[in-house]
């Protein structure tokens, strides 16, 4: 019984292996291989005047990036049905990963250096930005999840979101008895929404124009000059105002952090269905104007 | 008259909790004070907010007391008539009254409900969807399917457009107005220099859609090129390519791309420079075995200057009377004749009588303390070639045909005119010999009593034996060893029979030896002319004093050779020939890679001293 609990065990430690070591990182050595092969057939290609996407091994480059970019793209498609074995996910987004970073040297060579303000660039522009947004989004997943953890502690996102109301609900029945001035300035806390602010506040974290901030302002601006004689109910709605400013500012930092973490995909994905518009246009261009 | 006021609250899991409660007065007041008849715990409500009055058995009034609105029916508004029978939604803050009628209790029922949540973040929401960042941006889809619209919009519909607009054009094989046409943005690179007039007129060479560009878009404008060779020898001369090459053709075929455009050498869209200059390669595909494929060729095999190509065959003049020129291989030591008698090595020479001759004119012509080859040797304006050698210009300053002095004047032969220079030494000579006298009547028959014209004929027969004039030995002299003519031409003497006169054969000195090459002095003003001219030691108009293809290779080799210079087939010779300068040598001119003409040879002229 133990030795089977020790070897499940060692098959459970196996498992544990990303798609970016899997299959000893069987992918990254063909796509290195794939690069390299690609780089030294260029420097022996002698191409005249200067190597440009026409020549012979240029419209191979070509036929050869594009398809595989429409390859790397059926990712989208496959990641929905979950296999194993040779050709399972992980293997897929494995060979997702390293054959679209050979792209690079496949897409630049296919280029032959020369740039422009034109369809062609576009497309390559298009190609390396969805290349660099992929490479961010596997660091981001290398290095945000841990932040993530600790920032959140051993709260979940809803435990988070339940102290927020209890704080509303309970700011919400200490301003009762105030004068419809000061009920003002606590309803600008509660009516805020905390997941609102737009993207760009949730990718930098900062958020100007915060409810809750404002109205501690406005109440410390009102209590500041009194003496804390401790039964002015500005004073309790002032304490749970800090309280929910701590609460905030960690579900903000967790709304950025995970922003952080999604970011990526909200490039990687329309930049490729551009760049398989640009691709189109690029090859109808060439065929349209045919050399 | 009054009132029941239902208060709905929930519980945690959403049931419903119903207090009723009955006011027997006309009026209740509705605030967030505990004390107010319909209390409402909400922020947004003023302590006393307003105050609901019966007015009828089914109706009421309801009225702002602090000065805010409140919605009835979806209205804002700060005084209501209620019809308790119609019904009626009042809505203060986040709650709700509804306002109806009990007819069995005959009063009018408010239900409180609240509808609002006490706070935004209280508000039910999907959560996972809220804390991603999918809810502050919009959809992946929605932002896909738009890129794609705008690519195709402008990348791909609005150069169509341009392009068929211009099609529609009232010309449209016209030139395009200068201005952005949207087809320019499918432009893979710039033009060169040559043809950046064309930059936005795409149809200019891309005529048709999907057909590769054709010669007759060249020749529309290049117009007086010729081609290389006839076009069916050029295909029987053109080399079998290899495998990767019938590949290629093939591919290109199956893509409807003509095989031996000239765009195949002529490549555009390759930057704004020059054009660039023809590999060496696409000669030497077809030259370095031509004569296997074309037997019966003149042109000899070639493929690199350095390693393989032919001892140059310069068009020598091999006779002068009659003339006949040749072309023939330097190896040969071809004898050149060019009708003139001239000994470099005596002129060149810094001891002799001409070195002495040319001191004492140093002043007048400029010569140094010798002639050197530049005093003779003038460049043409290209700086290429050298002016002619005339006898007025080069030799006349030594070679002085001066004959007679007149009051100062000094009276020279007519040089290139061997009639008139014997015309002149006659009449120098005043002895043309006694005139016939006008009796003298020639083959008339003779009759008696003509004695006189008898004595006449005698005399006449006597004096022109007797008195014959010293113009004919000089005239001899002249045209003869020693004499002024024959010093540096061939003579053609009288024929025997004494009729005729003395002739001179036509000099025909070539301003160019190899035709079908091209050779640039002022590109080698660096050498001396020596260094590769041999003229110092050269005795006879009869050398050939070309170097041999050893002395270019001693700088010039390949395209690929590890020499100082290298050399393509471009650099000398030009795919479509004519009489201007190679390409290649074009472009490094306008590089401005040539030196100043003038400056570099008056350097040489002051080393050769």
């Amino acid at each position: 019984m133990a030795a089977r609990g020790v070897q499940q065990l060692k098959q459970v430690t196996s498992q544990h292996e990303g798609f970016l070591r899997h299959a000893g990182f069987r992918w990254l050595k063909i796509a290195l291989t794939v690069s390299l092969l690609a780089i030294v057939i260029y420097a022996f290609d002698d191409v005249r005047p200067r190597p440009n996407g026409g020549s012979a091994y240029g419209y191979f480059l070509g036929t050869v990036g594009l398809l595989l970019i429409l390859w790397l793209t059926m990712l989208g498609v496959r990641k929905r049905a979950m296999t194993r074995g040779r050709w399972s996910l992980k293997s897929w987004t494995s060979a997702h990963v390293y054959l679209g970073l050979a792209l690079i040297v496949i897409g630049t060579l296919h280029t032959g250096f020369q740039f422009g303000w034109n369809v062609h660039t576009l497309a390559y522009v298009l190609m390396m930005l969805v290349i660099l947004s992929g490479i961010y989004g596997i660091t981001a997943y290398a290095a945000l999840p841990r932040a993530l953890s600790n920032n959140r502690g051993e709260t979940t996102q809803t435990q988070m979101l339940d102290n927020l109301r209890m704080i509303d609900r309970q700011l919400h029945d200490a301003a009762q008895p105030l004068d419809h001035r000061h009920a003002e300035m606590v309803r600008m806390s509660l009516d805020d929404d905390p997941f609102g602010g737009g993207a760009w506040a949730r990718l930098t974290g900062r958020y100007p124009r915060c409810g809750t901030r404002r109205a501690q302002a406005a109440v410390r601006a009102e209590t500041g000059p009194n003496p804390a004689i401790g039964d002015d109910p500005l004073e309790k709605i002032d304490v749970l105002l800090e309280r929910k400013e701590a609460n905030l500012a960690r579900m903000r930092q967790h709304l950025r952090l995970k922003a952080l973490l999604e970011v990526w995909l909200y490039v990687h994905v329309p930049l490729t269905f551009a760049l398989i518009a640009a691709l189109f246009a690029h090859v109808f261009a060439v065929f349209f104007y045919w050399g | 008259m009054s009132f029941i006021v239902r208060q709905i609250s929930r519980t945690a899991d959403g049931r419903e909790i119903i207090r009723p409660r009955t006011f027997d007065q006309p009026e209740l007041s509705i605030g967030r004070n505990t004390g107010c008849d319909i209390h409402l715990p909400d922020l947004a409500v003023t302590l006393n907010h307003a105050t609901i009055r019966q007015t009828g058995p089914s109706r009421a009034e309801i009225v702002a007391v602090a000065g805010l609105p409140f919605d009835v029916d979806g209205r804002s508004t700060e005084r209501a008539d209620l019809d308790a029978q119609r019904g009626a939604n009042i809505r203060i803050g986040a709650h709700v009254i509804a306002v109806s009628r009990d007819a069995e209790a005959d009063a009018i029922v408010l239900t409180v409900e609240r509808v609002g949540a006490v706070s935004d973040a209280s508000e039910v929401i999907d959560e996972d969807r809220a804390f991603s960042l999918g809810s502050a941006l919009p959809g992946k889809r929605v932002m896909a399917w738009s890129f794609i619209g705008l690519v195709l919009a402008v990348f791909l519909a609005w150069p169509l457009w341009s392009f068929y607009t211009n099609s529609q054009a009232a010309d449209p094989t016209g030139p395009r107005p200068i201005a952005f046409h949207a087809d320019e943005m499918w432009s893979t690179g710039k033009l060169s220099q040559a043809h950046a007039q064309l930059e936005n007129d795409c149809k200019a060479c891309h005529v048709q859609p999907g057909v590769a560009v054709r010669d007759s878009s060249c020749v529309a404008c290049h117009d007086t090129l010729h081609d290389h060779a006839d076009p069916a020898r050029l295909a029987a001369a053109r080399f079998e390519p290899g495998a990767g090459g019938k590949a290629q053709l093939a591919f290109k075929s199956a893509f409807n791309v003509p095989e031996g455009r000239c765009v195949d050498c002529h490549t555009e869209h390759e930057g704004a420079t020059a054009m660039p200059v023809t590999e060496q390669k696409f000669c030497s595909d077809c030259h370095a075995d031509l004569k296997a494929r074309l037997t019966d060729t003149a042109i000899l095999n070639a493929s690199d200057f350095g390693t393989d190509h032919p001892q140059f065959r310069p068009a020598v003049r091999t006779s002068a009377m009659p003339p006949v020129v040749q072309r023939l291989s330097l190896d040969a030591r071809p004898i050149e004749d060019n009708g003139l008698k001239f000994p470099h090595n005596v002129h060149l020479s810094t001891t002799n009588g001409v070195a002495r001759m040319a001191q004492t004119m140093q002043v007048e012509f400029g010569f140094g303390k010798s002639l050197a080859c530049a005093d003779c040797h003038v460049p043409d304006p290209s700086g290429t070639r050298f002016r002619p050698i005339t006898m007025e210009q080069n030799c006349q300053m030594c070679h002085s045909l001066a004959f007679d002095k007149i009051e100062g004047t000094v009276r020279t032969l007519r040089h290139g005119d061997p009639k008139q220079v014997v015309a002149d030494l006659r009449a120098f000579y005043r002895s043309t010999g006694p005139v016939q006298p006008i009796n003298l009547g020639g083959n008339a028959r003779r009759r008696p009593g003509d004695f006189a014209a008898q004595a006449t004929s005698a005399r006449f027969s006597f004096a022109s034996a007797t008195r014959y004039g010293r113009a004919d030995p000089a005239i001899r002299a002249t045209f003869s060893e020693g004499g002024v003519c024959f010093e540096c031409h061939k003579v053609v003497a009288p024929s025997q029979s004494g009729t005729g006169t003395f002739g001179i054969v036509p000099v025909k000195l070539p301003d160019r030896y190899m035709r079908k090459g091209w050779f640039d002095h002022a590109a080698h003003q660096t050498e001396t002319c020596v260094s590769c001219h041999a003229a110092p030691t050269s005795a006879s108009a009869g050398d050939l004093l070309l170097p041999k293809i050893e002395s270019c290779r001693t700088c010039h080799g390949g395209e690929t050779a590890h020499k100082e210079v290298k050399s393509s087939c471009a650099m000398c010779h030009d795919f479509h020939r004519d009489d201007a300068a190679p390409l290649m040598v074009r472009d490094s001119r306008e590089r401005g890679k040539r030196v100043d003409n003038g400056r570099a040879l008056k350097a040489i002229r002051r080393q050769d001293g």
